[in-house]
This record gives structure tokens, C-alpha cells and sequence, in this order.
């Protein structure tokens, strides 16, 4: 019998999850034990923080505690990892241990960093995480009135979607509460369009203009003027506001760039079809900690630990595995009240978005339960 | 004969894909100083379009756009404060 291998996963979000169980599902455990390692208290489903704020859903339905969403037969290591060698072929952790590997899976996702932007805390809110979600719902409840701006302050973002569909659902529930009349929304965005498929994009604005909303473009939020209420571009264009609900930007994580594995912005460079970082075969990310050119989305990452999987789980058993990721993705992205378009594409398969379908709603709305009860098991 | 334009700064994206040539125009003209001359090389077709409209928008001057040996190039003189 050959030795046992290990895959050591380090990451215990959408993408370390899914991988983990995908690998599990197609593996023994006489061939290979699967470690991941992870300190997070909560596993939470991000999609759902566009309702949350809008008490369009209780968010206790969002998070599930991560040490039962891993199958039988997965070693769950809570801890951090401080360091990541991948010359000496090993992983630290701050409780003291060393752990080697046969194959390496980084997916340590993302971190905000509202400091990046002064002005910003204390002052912008957001709904990327499940406390700021919470604070928004109760700074909504209290508004009745006035100045919304709507934005992300850079790109790249987690779920490049979710500041419009927010926007769409905060339309709604403005108007749900008698106060849109009252109400400007601004919608502020980096690039020249308001999203950044363009084949989307011009779908949006149609909506956006339909529903009374002001977009500005080009508009990189460069600080916040806390004390005349106003966000300044590095265009020069500045938006007034009595309420801003700004994404913060991202990075990647700390151990990342500590490691000396990171790009500037703290993500990891690999392979776009191959997953493989500087042309080690046995050191693969995923998900939202890559610098892929695609979505930082856990429906991206789902598209990338079947390929992985499916190729670990070949070359363990002496087999080439023909196929490679080709920047496959689908998510289904929220319009308004009761309407959703769900997007297909690939590096060389740009989206469609040409209508409306409830259908497609209905498919957003229970998309936590779909993702507890198969995705993240790596049943589908 | 034309002058040729020497940059203070190359910023090489090509192979990246849009928005990244875009985003790391912006974030060099942001370390820039005042009279600086960056060019930026992308591969990307949309850059064509949306660097020279972000330039415009910015209130710099559009020193040129080139079509090069598999990839364009852009060049921005930082001329805003």
C-alpha cells in the first residue's frame, strides 16, 4: 500500500471548507488525511449580509458553528497560522506546533481594512461581516431621511455584486417604510460604469435610472470629510451624505505577506488554470485569497475545489486529471423587489444579464440553506 | 520629429485583466508627485477606453495612447495638486 499522504488546508471559510469535504468525498482515509487548520468562531454565509441590514432575514439562519460543517474523516485544527514555508515544506502555528504537507491548499481569504481610508471608521458603515451587518440594521431603523451613499471605496471586493443589490433591496425598503421620497440615493463606483462587466453594467444603470437612483462614476473614494459629511474622490468629486454605507477595502491576510507568498495587495499569484503557486505542483490556492481575475466569491471557489479536488484526488491515485480550471463561475445577483438575474461565466465567457426572473430570486433567497445543506459539504 | 516622452515610471500590466491595469494606474498616481509622467502597458483591450476616460475625469493630461507590439500604452502627466 503506498504511504499516507496529507493535505494540509489552511483556511476554515467557504473555500477551505468545501475543498476539504470535496477531497474527503473523493478520497480514503488510508490514502490521505486531510488536516485544516482555522480559527475561525464563526462560519458565516457573507451573501446573506445584504438582507440582514434590511431585516429582510434574522441572522442566526447565516452562521452555523465551522467544527460541524466538516464530513467524518477531516482532522480540524482550531489555531492561527503565523508562518508558511514552503521551501522547508511545513506550516506554524502560534500555539507552537509544525506541520508538513504532501500538498499545500491556501484559502485564507480576505481581511477589511477600513484604515486605509481616513476618515472612515467610526464614520461609514457596511454590511461585509456580520457585526457591522447588525449595526447597519439598527442605524436604518433610525433613518428617516436625507443623503444615502451607497459605494465600495476600491476594487478589489468580496462578491462584486453585492453594493448594487444592496442598493436595489435599500431602495425597496425605503420605499416599504414611506421615506424614498425623502430619500436620495448616490451610488458612487471606481470605474466608468457601474459595474465592472460591462455587459452587465449597462443592465444595472437601466435599473438604477428606473428606480431614482444617482450613480458617479469614476469616483475612487480617496477620504472622508467626517465633519462636513462629504466623501472626496481622488477625481476630485465630492458626494454629500447623512448616511454613508461604504465596503471597506480588502487585502489579503497578514501570514500571507509575512511569508513572503503576497502581491502588493497581500494576494497570492497562481497559476490561472492550474491553481499552483510559482510552479510548485503541490502548493495550491483558492478562493479569495488568489489573485485570480475573477470574482472574490464562494461561488468561485466552489468552481475551484471541484477542479482541485479532482486533481489531488488523480495524482494520488496515479492518474492525470485532463482538466484545468478556466475561471468558471455562476452567481445569482438580486434586482429589486422579488427579481434576481443569475450570472454564468468564465475568463474567455463574459456574463449576459438581458432579464429579470423571480425564479432566480427564489434561488438567491434560499441560497443559505442550499450552501449549509450540499455546497459546503461538497456534495454538489 | 516628435520629442520622445521619457516616463518617470513604467507600470507594467500587461496580462492583467480589467479593472487591474485601471487599479494599478491609480494606485501609482497616487505615490506620483505633481509633473510625474507615467505610462502605463496593458494588454487588456478595455483599458484603451476606460484609462484615458478616468485621466479626463481626473483633471491630468492625456499625453498619448499607443498601439504597441501586443499591447497599448498609456501615458498620463500628472498635472493635479
Amino acid at each position: 500500500m503506498p504511504p499516507l499522504k496529507r493535505a494540509l488546508i489552511i483556511g476554515d471559510g467557504a473555500a477551505g471548507t468545501i475543498i476539504a469535504n470535496k477531497l474527503r468525498l473523493l478520497t480514503d482515509r488510508d490514502e490521505l488525511e486531510i488536516v485544516v487548520i482555522g480559527n475561525s468562531r464563526i462560519h458565516y454565509f457573507k451573501p446573506d449580509g445584504i438582507q440582514i441590514p434590511l431585516s429582510l432575514k434574522p441572522y442566526k439562519k447565516s452562521v452555523k458553528n465551522p467544527v460541524f460543517l466538516f464530513n467524518a474523516g477531516i482532522q480540524y485544527i482550531r489555531d492561527e497560522v503565523i508562518r508558511i514555508d514552503i521551501n522547508q515544506r511545513f506550516v506554524s502555528v502560534k500555539a507552537g506546533k509544525s506541520y508538513d504537507y504532501d500538498y499545500l491548499i491556501i484559502a485564507t481569504g480576505n481581511r477589511l481594512t477600513p484604515e486605509d481610508v481616513p476618515g472612515y471608521e467610526g464614520e461609514a458603515k457596511h454590511f461585509y461581516d456580520l457585526q457591522p451587518a447588525l449595526g447597519l440594521k439598527e442605524d436604518l431603523t433610525r433613518f428617516n431621511g436625507g443623503d444615502i451613499v451607497v459605494g465600495q471605496a476600491s476594487i478589489p471586493i468580496q462578491c462584486p455584486p453585492a453594493p448594487y443589490e444592496f442598493t436595489f433591496l435599500l431602495d425597496q425598503y425605503l420605499r416599504n417604510r414611506g421615506i424614498r421620497d425623502k430619500t436620495h440615493i448616490h451610488y458612487i463606483y471606481p470605474l466608468n460604469r457601474v459595474f465592472t462587466m460591462s455587459t452587465v453594467a449597462k443592465f444595472i444603470d437601466e435599473l438604477f435610472e428606473e428606480k431614482g437612483i444617482m450613480t458617479h462614476t469614476l469616483f475612487n473614494v480617496d477620504n472622508i470629510d467626517t465633519k462636513n459629511k462629504r466623501v472626496n474622490s481622488i477625481e476630485g468629486e465630492s458626494v454629500n451624505y447623512d448616511m454613508l454605507i461604504l465596503v471597506p477595502p480588502h487585502r489579503g491576510q497578514k501570514v500571507i505577506t509575512e511569508s513572503g507568498l503576497a502581491d502588493d495587495l497581500g494576494y497570492i499569484d497562481v497559476d490561472r488554470h492550474k491553481l499552483t503557486y510559482a510552479g510548485n505542483d503541490d502548493v495550491f490556492a483558492i478562493g479569495d485569497a488568489t489573485n485570480l481575475p475573477v470574482s472574490k466569491a464562494g461561488a468561485a471557489a466552489h468552481f475551484q475545489s471541484g477542479y482541485l479536488a479532482h486533481h489531488i484526488a488523480s495524482d494520488i491515485g496515479g492518474a492525470a486529471y485532463e482538466e484545468e480550471y478556466n475561471g468558471e463561475c455562476a452567481c445569482t445577483t438580486v434586482t429589486g423587489k422579488d427579481n434576481a438575474i443569475t450570472l454564468f461565466f468564465s475568463y474567455d465567457k463574459p456574463p449576459r444579464a438581458n432579464f429579470n426572473s423571480k425564479s432566480d430570486f427564489l434561488l438567491k433567497w434560499t441560497s443559505a440553506d442550499t450552501y449549509f445543506s450540499g455546497m459546503v459539504r461538497g456534495i454538489m | 520629429m516628435a520629442q520622445e516622452i521619457k516616463p518617470t515610471k513604467i507600470i507594467d500590466a500587461r496580462g492583467s485583466y480589467c479593472p487591474g491595469p485601471l487599479m494599478e494606474l491609480i494606485k501609482n498616481y497616487k505615490q506620483a508627485k505633481t509633473g510625474d509622467i507615467l505610462s502605463l502597458y496593458s494588454s487588456d483591450s478595455g483599458t484603451k477606453t476606460d484609462a484615458p476616460a478616468w485621466i479626463k475625469k481626473s483633471g491630468n493630461e492625456l499625453l498619448g495612447v499607443y498601439d504597441r507590439d501586443g499591447y497599448f500604452e498609456i501615458v498620463l502627466k500628472k498635472t493635479r495638486q
